[in-house]
């Protein structure tokens, strides 16, 4: 078992060395589509985490006319005070409006704006997330009500271009990871090529299939193992030094398991592509 | 040893190799196997290696019917039957002592027995001192000693010879057949294929001609072929 052991590590490392390019090339590919894997998965978590943090603070506000008479607001606040669905309501005037948009917007924005301009408004927390769309659809025609926001709409539309970038992503992948996979079949099969004298002698003094076999799955087995690992690396990168902040910043679980995920597709494509090699290009 | 029992192949495209083969080797023997090309010489050695199954009939290799061993079985079947072919098949970026480890080392042997082995098969074919030559380095007779050594360093039961003196000059295949006479006094049976007549007259031993596939002449003590105009 222990020459074995030394015999098939021994050929691998050969073949390896002996066929660089190609393990080279198979190697990049896989790292590069895992990284592409590695950076979808982890922007799926990150989006899924910022919009479930964004519905818990959901708020919808409700916009006055600023020319709205004193008897429309006061109607508009019994409405949302007596609404089961709404938990707490603020009411900021003009001027606090006013205030705030000075802090908000760029400066030749908030210059053209006067308090009197400025609409005052209703700023409530509905009970549950999606009741901020109820809380729209009641009061967006009341009288005096210029306008209703929910970022409900936006977290949706960001999520939706989320999904979209995500699913280029994974497509993006899978052709990579095809083309991987093709690559070091490749490689393998020139492996045995390459070695098909010592395959046949080895064949006649009776050596094992298996035995034969082993050292060229080892070796899709390893360039899988080098790919996935330089994707770690990047995935891992990405993690620390792309600016991903607040909502957006995952813990370290969240890495180690986009980082599992990498390293098995990575080990599985490896394996996949010799297996076939060794189905259709050697002879035992 | 070997035994067919009627054997019968035709290749794939329709030419007969072997026709309807009935024969015994004895453990101990020495064969030569003589006829044309394409007579059906190397199938035959083929058949006993389990490359090739025979369509019709049995082959029995120390009492074993060799077609009923499953597929993962034939190496272990190989083991016991060490190859020389003509053109030697040796590993050429592996020196001497190398190529000869090589078939104990594929079959799983331990470091200690190839230690031990390859130096004295080494010895028994007189290459001790080139053992760490490259076999570009040696001429075609020490080639294929080394291609004897590899297949016999197994100790198997059979050795099959496929024209092993097909490429050498009567010196080098003269030292071959002593080499080959040696292993036979062991008690290894040898079967070997051959177009040399001075060769195979001179040693007398059984010899079996094949033409087209169907054996012609078997003779204890026989000769290559029958010259025109001498009587049997």
């Amino acid at each position: 078992m222990r020459v074995y052991l030394r015999y098939a590590f021994k050929e691998t490392f050969t073949n390896l060395w002996r066929n660089r390019m190609m393990t080279v090339a198979a190697v990049l590919t896989v790292a590069v589509s895992l990284s592409l894997v590695g950076s979808a998965l982890l922007l799926k978590q990150s989006a899924a985490q910022a919009s479930a943090q964004w519905q818990q603070g959901t708020r919808v506000t409700v916009w006055m006319q600023p020319n709205a008479s004193q008897s429309e607001i006061d109607s508009v606040k019994t409405q949302l005070t007596s609404l089961p669905i709404v938990k707490d309501c603020q009411y900021f005037t003009q001027a606090q409006d006013y205030q705030q948009a000075k802090t908000l917007l760029p400066a030749d924005e908030w210059s053209v704006l006067t308090p009197s301009a400025t609409p005052s408004s209703f700023r409530c927390v509905p009970t549950v997330p999606t009741d901020a769309f109820t809380v729209q659809s009641t009061f967006t025609n009341q009288p005096g009500v210029y306008q209703v926001t929910a970022p409900e709409q936006q977290i949706r539309q960001m999520n939706h271009a989320i999904r979209i970038l995500q699913i280029v992503f994974l497509a993006l992948a899978a052709v990579l990871l095809l083309s991987a996979t093709v690559l070091i079949l490749n490689t393998i099969r020139m492996a045995i090529f390459s070695r098909r004298r010592e395959v046949s002698v080895m064949k006649l003094v009776g050596a094992t299939n298996w035995f034969i076999r082993v050292p060229f799955i080892t070796e899709g087995f390893i360039e899988g193992l080098l790919g996935s690992a330089v994707a770690i690396l990047a995935v891992t990168a990405l993690h620390t030094w792309y600016p991903l902040h607040n909502e957006f910043a995952l813990n370290a679980s969240a890495l180690v398991g986009t980082n599992t995920v990498v390293l098995v597709v990575g080990v599985v494509i490896g394996s996949v592509g010799s297996a076939i090699a060794i189905r259709r290009f050697l002879d035992v | 040893m070997i035994r067919f029992e009627n054997v019968s192949k035709t290749y794939k495209n329709g030419t007969p190799a072997l026709r309807n083969v009935t024969l015994d080797i004895e453990k101990g023997e020495f064969v030569f196997l003589v006829g044309a090309s394409g007579s059906g010489k190397t199938t035959f050695l083929r058949l006993l290696l389990r490359e090739e199954t025979p369509d019709v009939g049995r082959i029995l290799e120390a009492g074993r019917d060799i077609g009923e061993l499953p597929k993962w079985r034939v190496p272990y079947l190989r083991r016991n039957i060490g190859c020389v072919f003509q053109d030697f098949r040796l590993l050429p970026n592996k020196s001497v002592f190398e190529n000869v480890a090589f078939a104990l080392e594929v079959i799983g042997r331990p470091r200690s027995t190839v230690d031990s082995q390859v130096p004295q098969i080494l010895e028994l074919v007189g290459l001790t001192d080139k053992a760490k030559n490259l076999p570009h380095e040696l001429s075609g007779g020490e080639q294929q000693r080394v291609a004897v050594a590899r297949a016999f360093v197994n100790r198997p039961l059979i050795l099959l010879a496929d024209e092993p003196t097909g490429n050498l000059d009567p010196a080098n295949s003269e030292s071959i057949m002593a080499l080959l006479e040696r292993i036979n006094r062991t008690g290894t049976t040898v079967v070997m294929a051959t177009h040399d007549k001075a060769l195979v007259d001179r040693m007398r031993r059984r010899v079996v001609e094949l033409d087209r596939g169907e054996i012609v002449r078997d003779q204890v003590r026989g000769v290559y072929g029958i010259d025109e105009g001498v009587a049997i």
